[in-house]
């Protein structure tokens, strides 16, 4: 045990930093310490798999069991590792796997301490009586400390032992029904697989952590205990102190020797006053252009590259020529801020251009909306189509009554009326400049008649519309009077021609 | 060198110091806010029963309900210098990472991420990025730029008793004294022969041995708490 060598700061913490130190010992000797860990481990794991194929949890069972065991080696190579010496011979890692291994497996395997009370077993050696007296001087206040460690490390191995099963269910399908979830004797052999090796890598990721941050509350204590910080930084000044005197004197013989040269030359100090004055300013620009002074900044931009350097390097570019003559027209253009005649003022008027250009485009496209917002009423083409009758004025005969007549009495009834709704609507677009929309159903059409104002027109409209919708909706065919009857208003109502 | 200690230089070349408090202590003071919470959720829930389960009172309580599990820790680590009660309990706190308190916007960062940091189940994804870093910052904690720091124990009180003081013979540095004033504040929890060895370590400096060593390192130490 060298102390100048240690790798940790050694100053009295509190038992739970002291546990925060193991952490970050097990993160730094991460690698060893896990390789530590599956060196004995793997093989009887494996061994365990092929003997019991059809049962794989009792490979883990027996394998976690004996865990006091495992937990051994990586705290040696942790020991050895604090203090850089070498691991040793594999012999001795044997022995020293197996010491007092009885009690650790029965009794002491449920010992809330374990992490804690291992080092007293495994690097000092100590058994029976002498080892009880020793770990009742160890634990003091710090064995609630120790059982907080042996606790949430066992809640971190059960999180992750859980953590792999979920996360393997997550990310197989269902169908292959795993069923992970079920009990233990009810799992499928698959499950049993997936259950013993999540075990055994939790088992795994989590020893060099519970391992680390007992060793480090047991190393806690035996600072407090022997005062290792107070015995490093005695060492230091000690050897500081011894490092002056040596240095008083060697300062004390140059003085004599300074001294045996002056009486031989006449004037030392005048030539060396004149030897700093020849290099001061030299020496200054020396200093100045040192790292104590002035500041370097590291400065990140995109640039073009040097396209000359590039073509001699790689003469098989893989851009075309033409794309590189524009770059490189450009990057000599770019910044050249005189005037327009730069390439950067000529984008300036592509892409003003450009936006005034979608400006106007989108100023038409949205005339309609935009004007109905700004106030006026929507320039809205009148429909040519509704509910699928065309209303166009040059679809319709010359006289429609006649042609109505003409059409039902060939039996063609739903033609005939058809025929005068449409025409209805048509000369209600054309003549009463009424806005009917492809939207609008039938009765907010005739609504719409009825918003004009006109009754005998809104009476006849409504009528008509409440025969066609009979007849289209529900085949229920008008008798000849009632058509008869509506062709006669027509002609009073929305016919051209004077009646 | 491993070390807990977690260093923020400001400028002026001021030197601050805290400990990084790592997965253990940080577990349990999660337990605590998490029995905490349950014990007001509680109260709560029998406090909506007479007005409505599955009414008014139901609504309030699915409110108070989201509320507090979304902002219990915000509010306690912005109003009460970063400590939920849990955290006090075990004596941590949340702070910047440069060492300035937490405030309203990084507390809620390194909560909300909480939901992150939870992934797959309990917290797995917030213990694996803990341990990776030598901060112990969880994803949430990396995001808003967040430390859990232990709470610094106040000075200890110099009891030194009848020791005569006396002036070292020879300048020491700062951490060269406190190293033996800490010698004089712990040699009662040495054996006999630890202190002698210690002290020889110095016989150089005191120029005595054994018992008179040990003796003249604890008037020096005596000397540099200020005892004349």
């Amino acid at each position: 045990m060298n102390l100048d060598k240690i790798q940790v700061s050694a100053s009295i913490r509190s038992g739970w930093q002291a546990l925060d130190l193991g952490f970050l010992m097990a993160r730094a000797w991460w690698k060893p310490l896990t390789a530590a860990s599956l060196l004995p481990t793997l093989p009887l794991f494996i061994v365990l798999l092929i003997l019991f194929p059809q049962d794989p949890l009792w490979a883990a069972m027996i394998v976690w069991w004996l865990k006091p065991f495992w937990e051994r080696l990586p705290l040696f190579v942790a020991s050895r590792l604090l203090f850089q010496e070498s691991a040793g011979t594999v012999s001795s890692m044997k022995s020293l796997v197996l010491k007092d291994s009885l009690p650790w497996l029965l009794w002491r395997r449920f010992s809330v301490q374990r992490a804690f009370d291992a080092p007293v077993t495994v690097l000092e050696g100590l058994k029976g009586a002498q080892r009880r007296n020793r770990i009742r001087v160890l634990h003091g206040k710090y064995s609630d400390v120790a059982l907080g460690n042996q606790f949430v490390c066992f809640c971190f191995e059960l999180l992750l032992f859980f953590g792999i099963i979920i996360l393997i269910d997550f990310f197989t399908p269902e169908k292959m029904g795993l069923e992970l979830y079920n009990s233990f004797n009810e799992l499928s052999l698959v499950g049993e697989w997936i259950y013993t090796l999540s075990a055994f890598g939790a088992m795994i990721l989590v020893i060099p952590f519970h391992v680390m941050a007992g060793f480090a509350l047991y190393l806690n204590r035996r600072i407090e205990l022997e005062a290792w910080d107070i015995e490093i930084s005695f060492r230091n000044l000690a050897s500081r102190k011894q490092n002056a005197i040596q240095r008083a004197t060697g300062i004390v013989s140059m003085l004599l020797l300074v001294g045996l040269i002056g009486i031989m030359h006449p004037d030392p100090a005048s030539a060396a006053v004149r030897h700093n004055q020849e290099s001061a300013a030299e020496l200054i620009n020396e200093v100045m252009a040192g790292a104590d002074y002035g500041q370097e900044k590291t400065v990140r931009k995109w640039r073009f590259k040097e396209w000359g350097e590039e073509n001699e390097e790689n003469e098989e570019s893989s851009f075309p020529q033409w794309m590189i003559e524009f770059l490189q027209w450009w990057e000599e253009n770019v910044d050249r801020g005189d005037g327009l005649g730069s390439a950067a003022d000529w984008l300036k008027i592509l892409l003003i251009v450009v936006f005034v250009g979608l400006l106007l485009y989108l100023l038409r496209r949205y005339r309609g909306p935009l004007g109905s917002l700004i106030g006026g009423k929507a320039v809205e083409a009148p429909p040519q189509v509704l509910f699928g009758l065309d209303v166009s004025p040059e679809s319709l005969p010359a006289d429609v009554p006649v042609q109505v007549m003409e059409l039902w009495g060939q039996g063609n009834v739903r033609e005939a009326l058809g025929l005068l709704y449409r025409a209805s609507l048509s000369r209600l677009i054309d003549k009463h400049k009424l806005a009917f929309r492809a939207s609008h159903t039938e009765a907010e059409c005739a609504q719409l008649v009825r918003e004009q104002g006109i009754v005998s027109l809104s009476e006849y409209f409504t009528q008509l519309t409440r025969v066609w919708r009979r007849l289209a909706y529900g085949h229920q065919q008008p008798p000849l009077e009632m058509v008869e009857l509506l062709c006669k208003t027509w002609r009073q109502e929305l016919s051209d021609e004077p009646v | 060198m491993l070390d807990t200690r977690y260093r923020v230089e400001i400028p002026g070349g001021i030197k601050l110091e805290a400990q990084v408090v790592g997965p253990i202590p940080r577990f349990f003071a999660f337990a605590i806010d998490l029995v905490i919470r349950g014990i007001l959720l509680f109260v709560l829930s029998l406090l909506s029963i007479p007005f409505g389960a599955f009414g008014l009172g139901g609504g309030f309580f699915l409110i108070l309900l989201f509320l507090i599990e979304w902002f219990y820790p915000v509010l306690f680590e912005v109003f009460n210098r970063g400590q939920t009660p849990g955290k006090k309990v075990l004596g941590i706190s949340v702070i910047n990472d440069d060492l300035t308190p937490v405030t309203l916007g990084t507390s809620m960062v390194r909560n909300l991420l909480r939901t992150v940091d939870f992934l797959p189940l309990f917290y797995l994804t917030g213990l694996i990025a803990m341990v990776s870093n030598r901060r112990f910052q969880r994803l949430g904690d990396m995001a808003a730029g967040t430390l859990v720091i232990s709470v610094r124990e106040s000075a200890r009180a110099a009891a030194v008793g009848n020791i005569v003081p006396l002036a070292p013979a020879t300048t020491l540095l700062r951490a060269e004294q406190t190293s033996i004033i800490e010698f004089l504040h712990r040699s009662k929890q040495l054996s006999e022969p630890r202190q002698h060895e210690l002290a020889s370590i110095l016989d150089g400096i005191t120029h005595q041995k054994h018992e008179n060593g040990v003796d003249r390192l604890h008037r020096i130490g005596a000397w540099f708490l200020g005892v004349r």
